[in-house]
């Protein structure tokens, strides 16, 4: 448990403990004013001069396994992407074989960050996992479809961005002004090709 | 901040109070958020407006405003008596520009902008002073990455002034001094961010995040700035410096956590 400044603090995030468990159990937690769960760290921010009881018990007690309403989400997608030839050959792929693997996989959402509604989807195939790029473009346009390390994302707003651009999102609101961000850490995730 | 929403609010919440308090508005109505100068008019009404020293003015009907940048200070405020009346979006009133959402219309305020006034109930009190005291160093907690940093970077932290940039916005302060040497180059995956966080980049020149800051990062944390000291941090100009200061949690801190 370490402090961020003297209004947060981090904690560890047990193996086994969904995002979502985690979440609920600190968002709940007496003089909490908000939460952040990642793949391996949770972090709780406070006014420093009312500090939570430490929750490391509470959460020693969380039990692992999923939460019982995962949604399963469905996002249309045309294959379309700056960098799918450059990732194509790096993969030793065709463009082709690139777009049919992304869109054959199951993801599932590991965290929310990075921007309001950016859901980092593990269960990228591992014969499309690259680096980010070196350097970042100074805008990626919003819906765009990006793979970066072992994860994809869809865009949620135009920003800068490093990852390696794929595809672009149909039909589908990442995040939105009155219902806040649309997948939640634990929500299994598909891409639908449509082109 | 669950759903990678940044917590947002004013950039120095301390001027944003003073402004408001010259009006009898409670500290955090929603206000203008000045970077360099504007004129305002007043339309239909009179009114009154609040700046961030404290001054107090009423416009008649037509009667325009202007607020000149300053030099002392990164930003300015003006409140208006009753309150900017904007929509609320996401518990706030604030403008996140990243995702277009609240504010006017989501966006930065352009001439021509006409913007309603007026519902919030009069507040008493008045808002704490808030010295700049630029001579003080700006006090700093050991960051969680202290160990992802060359032995010495927390003692170069603080044995210089380091410079605000002009790139800085309310997404972080950029600035540029005595390079802080990371032991590796890769950055790590996201970790959780806060306010404050004095993030260091490959090329080892700090950024200290402000209140629009991406929730996660993957750039190492070296230090960052007590929440009390933010505001100060925040409202030095652009090519003025700052020095900091480490610090320990106090005693109370720690044996409440642990």
């Amino acid at each position: 448990m370490r402090p961020l400044g003297d209004g947060a603090v981090v904690l560890a995030r047990p193996a086994g403990v969904s995002a979502r468990a985690l979440e609920d159990l600190l968002r709940a937690w007496p003089r909490v004013h908000d939460v952040v769960v990642t793949e391996d760290q949770a972090c709780i921010y406070f006014d420093p001069s009312s500090v939570p009881a430490d929750p490391s018990a509470a959460i020693a007690k969380l039990a692992p396994g999923e939460p019982e309403d995962v949604r399963r989400v469905t996002i249309r997608a045309r294959y379309d992407g700056p960098d799918l030839d450059e990732v194509a050959s790096r993969a030793r792929l065709s463009p082709e074989r690139v777009a049919d693997l992304h869109a054959s996989s199951e993801y599932t959402v590991a965290m929310i960050g990075f921007l309001p509604g950016f859901a980092y989807l593990r269960g990228l195939d591992p014969r499309l996992e690259l680096p980010r790029r070196a350097t970042p473009r100074v805008r990626v346009p919003a819906l765009a479809i990006g793979i970066a390390a072992a994860y994809t994302g869809v865009y949620p707003h135009p920003s800068p961005g490093g990852w390696n651009l794929i595809g672009t999102a149909v039909g589908f609101e990442p995040f939105s002004n009155e219902r806040g961000a649309a997948l939640r850490p634990g929500d299994r995730v598909r891409f639908e090709r449509i082109g | 901040m669950h759903e990678g929403v940044p917590p947002g609010g004013a950039l120095v919440p301390e001027l944003l109070a003073r402004a408001n308090a010259a009006v009898e508005n409670a500290s955090g109505e929603a206000a203008i958020e000045l970077f360099g100068g504007m004129t305002l008019v007043a339309r239909g009404a009179p009114l009154d407006l609040g700046l961030e020293d404290g001054a107090r003015v009423r416009l008649a009907d037509g009667e325009r405003l202007e607020v000149p940048a300053s030099r002392a200070l990164r930003v300015r405020y003006v409140a208006v008596r009753g309150a900017l009346d904007v929509p609320v979006a996401l518990g706030g009133r604030g403008t996140l520009l990243v995702a277009g959402l609240g504010g006017w219309q989501g966006r930065p305020l352009r001439a021509g902008d006409r913007l309603p006034v007026g519902g919030a109930a009069a507040a008493r009190g008045s808002a704490r002073p808030f010295p700049l005291a630029p001579e003080e160093p700006i006090r700093v907690l050991a960051g969680p990455d202290a160990p992802r940093f060359d032995a010495s970077a927390i003692e170069v932290l603080q044995s210089q002034p380091f410079t605000v940039m002009p790139a800085s916005d309310r997404v972080g302060t950029r600035l540029a001094g005595p390079l802080l040497v990371r032991r590796d180059s890769d950055d790590a995956r996201s970790a959780p961010l806060a306010r404050g966080a004095i993030e260091v980049p490959s090329s080892g020149a700090p950024i200290v995040l402000g209140p629009d800051h991406p929730t996660t990062g993957g750039y190492p944390v070296l230090a960052t700035v007590l929440r009390a000291d933010c505001g100060r941090l925040a409202a030095t100009p652009i090519g003025a410096s700052v020095r900091f200061r480490l610090v320990a949690l106090d005693e109370l801190r720690e044996r409440v956590l642990l």
